[in-house]
């Protein structure tokens, strides 16, 4: 049996339960003086017990054992001949003061156990609660690192200090004041939880609570782990087929221009060769024109491994739709296609340079598939308030519909093989996808239509207008 | 006779034996210089009417080149930057760059640039800016396309005699900026294209293929001559 008080009282606990205990021994004396001579006074002097009960129950021992006492001394006082004296005339009145006493002993200690169950069955109700809650949030599949300072918290709460902390791998944190237990699981330390020395920890909580939390952690962890190296296992891949693709066009696409270049220039530099003024400005012209393909394939190249590689990093800004198509129209010297851009469109938010990239890939797929030079249309229409479309229309055989997500593959060159590179469609759609926008096949009766959207901008200050 | 001194600035050999040979074919005399160093150096020893800068360099950047150069010097300076130096070809322009041509680049293109912006260093300001059918009265803040007057708000038009006071000369978004709306703002791109494309429906036949307001992706505008 353990008469342990685990906690000093707080003055104003003292107090409630002195004046409380005097009042129960007041209100009995007083339903004794009233009840005495209806009744034999001896038996009255069971009503005391009340008063015994409520002290112990109420407020344990140490107020309950005073109550017997007083009370025993109270009711000889008042009632028991001679009255208004200690004296005891009657052996038996010590059979009563002896019966409070164990009245108060046995029930206070019942109450006790009573009350320290309760507060076990609390507590490991609130442990229960806190691993079930940790489980589930270590489940929700965010990082173990960005809930630990939440479970240390709701840790805290659970083991009776004001603040807890939680290190993973390596030393724990533990100031002057602080006491660090290990978080062990499967025979290996996961990290430390550390909390304040001056509060007592019961250790029989931190013996059967750590462990618990410990396992689920490790379980987060390892979770974590495996879906790390699933997700670098999948990048390395990708970057695999990245490199794969880049050497198939570098070892085939840029070799032919290289040839050229270094066949013509070889010509030219040959003293032995007898070329006329024309067949010198042919080899010339083959060497810019194979250059300028060089320098697309390039660009093209670094286009689509950024774009793979999540790169593409746009700037996004405030532009009118008529800018951006007429700076493609520009690039690519294009007086022939129809653009049909109203004025009251609102601005879209894009990254100016790659959206420029998108309308020119698109232009010259379009110029490409056109049966005539002035097949090709650009129309742009507003789809509710935060979409712009603009779609590429050319005169040409068209999309089969089995291809209509095909032409997006790097290096898809379709049936006729045509295209510079097979990269202007799939780096126009990276792009566009960058610049939260979409590019799909239209349909169409005729021809093939491009469809890209692009979110519109937010309205643009009028305070700093004109 | 030489059309002038120019200075070019690259650390790659072959890019520097191009330039001086077609250069000096256009005319030019030219003087080389490897490192960003060496280029302020020979540039101080022997002032250059014109200068090409390579922007990445070894040590000292094109970027700080055009800075350092500027502290002392009106010379037109126009930079050489590839795909994928965006943010430093506009640090340079903001620097005080005058131009800039995108590696690689055809011969005939520098030539041009160089010739824009030798063209355009100590001549006197007309108070009447005319580019082609576009005319421009800084003195009566009046403009006309056409032989019709226009109609354009203030900043329209402060955003216009910018442009007019710099016929030929790329401008950057922040130039514009902090000339039109003032020094606190030089970050705020995001509106000044919708004014440039306010200001196009006005001066522009066709919006869409302007003809006077270029825009020059990325890193600014330029009002141009008709071609």
């Amino acid at each position: 049996m353990s008469w342990r008080i685990t906690r000093p009282r707080a003055k104003a606990d003292i107090a409630v339960g002195a004046l409380g205990s005097a009042g129960a021994v007041a209100l009995v004396t007083a339903a004794v003086g009233l009840l005495d001579g209806w009744i034999p006074v001896l038996s009255l002097g069971a009503l005391y017990v009340f008063a015994v009960l409520l002290a112990s129950v109420m407020w344990g021992l140490a107020f309950a054992l005073p109550v017997a006492v007083t009370s025993m001394l109270v009711f000889n006082w008042f009632f028991l001949p001679p009255t208004h004296t200690f004296h005891l005339k009657d052996g038996e009145n010590w059979l009563v003061l002896m019966l409070y006493l164990v009245v108060a002993v046995v029930t206070s200690e019942l109450a006790a156990r009573a009350r320290r169950r309760a507060r076990e069955a609390e507590q490991r109700e609130r442990e229960a609660a806190l691993l079930a809650e940790v489980a589930a949030s270590l489940l929700t599949g965010r990082p173990v690192t960005d809930e630990l300072d939440g479970i240390a918290t709701r840790a805290a709460a659970v083991l009776g200090t004001p603040h807890a902390w939680i290190t993973l791998e390596g030393e724990a944190e533990v100031g002057p004041d602080a006491e660090a237990f290990p978080l062990e699981a499967g025979g290996r330390t996961l990290g430390f939880i550390s909390m304040p020395t001056p509060e007592p920890i019961d250790e029989r909580v931190v013996q059967r609570f750590l462990p618990a939390l410990s396992s689920l952690l490790a379980v987060a962890l390892d979770r974590q782990q495996l879906e790390q190296d699933v997700l670098e296992a999948e990048s390395l891949r990708r970057s695999d087929a990245v490199k794969t693709t880049v050497l198939r066009a570098v070892s085939h696409d840029l070799r032919s221009p290289l040839t050229a270049i270094a066949a013509a220039a070889s010509g030219l530099h040959n003293p032995a060769l007898d070329l006329s003024t024309e067949d010198r400005m042919d080899l010339v012209e083959t060497i810019l024109e194979e250059s300028t393909r060089l320098e697309r394939l390039v660009s093209d190249l670094l286009d689509i491994s950024r774009l793979q590689a999540g790169a593409a990093m746009p700037v996004r800004e405030l532009w009118s739709v008529d800018e951006l198509v007429g700076s493609a129209l520009d690039e690519l010297d294009d007086a022939e296609t129809t653009v049909s851009v109203p004025h009251d469109l609102p601005p879209v938010e894009v990254d100016a340079g790659q959206a420029q990239r998108i309308l020119v890939n698109l232009l010259e797929n379009a110029h490409r598939h056109a049966a005539s030079a002035a097949g090709v249309t650009v129309i742009a229409a507003p789809i509710g308030s935060e979409t712009v479309m603009i779609s590429v229309h050319d005169d040409g055989p068209g999309i089969e519909p089995a291809d209509t997500e095909s032409v997006f593959e790097p290096f898809w060159r379709g049936a006729t093989g045509a295209g510079r590179s097979g990269l202007g469609l799939a780096i126009a759609r990276g792009f566009a996808l960058a610049n939260s926008g979409t590019l799909r096949v239209g349909k169409s009766n005729a021809g093939a239509t491009l469809e890209l959207t692009f979110p519109t901008g937010r309205s643009k200050p009028e305070d700093a207008a004109g | 006779m030489s059309s002038g001194l120019v200075l070019v600035v690259d650390d790659e050999p072959q890019i520097l034996r191009a330039l001086q040979t077609n250069l000096r074919g256009a005319g030019y005399e030219v003087i080389t210089a490897a490192t960003g160093e060496s280029a302020l150096v020979e540039a101080a020893m022997r002032p250059p009417d014109a200068v090409i800068l390579d922007l990445v360099l070894p040590g000292k950047s094109g970027t700080d080149v055009c800075r350092e150069l500027r502290a002392w010097s009106d010379v037109p300076v126009i930079v050489l930057s590839a795909v994928g130096d965006e943010r430093a070809k506009v640090a340079a322009l903001d620097a005080g760059a005058d131009d800039y041509v995108t590696k690689p680049f055809g011969i005939d293109e520098l030539l041009a640039r160089l010739r824009a912006a030798l063209r355009r260093t100590g001549q006197p300001l007309e108070p009447v800016v005319a580019v082609g059918d576009l005319r421009v009265d800084l003195e009566k803040r009046a403009v006309s396309v056409r032989g019709e007057a226009v109609q354009l708000t203030p900043h329209e038009y402060s955003m216009l005699a910018l442009f007019a006071r710099n016929v030929g000369k790329l401008l950057t978004h922040r130039a514009i900026l902090r000339e039109v709306w003032g020094p606190q703002y030089g970050s705020e791109s995001h509106y000044l294209h919708v004014y440039v494309s306010q200001l196009r429906r006005k001066i522009e036949a066709d919006p869409t293929r302007p003809r006077y307001l270029l825009t020059e992706s990325g890193a600014g505008y330029r009002l141009v001559e008709p071609s």
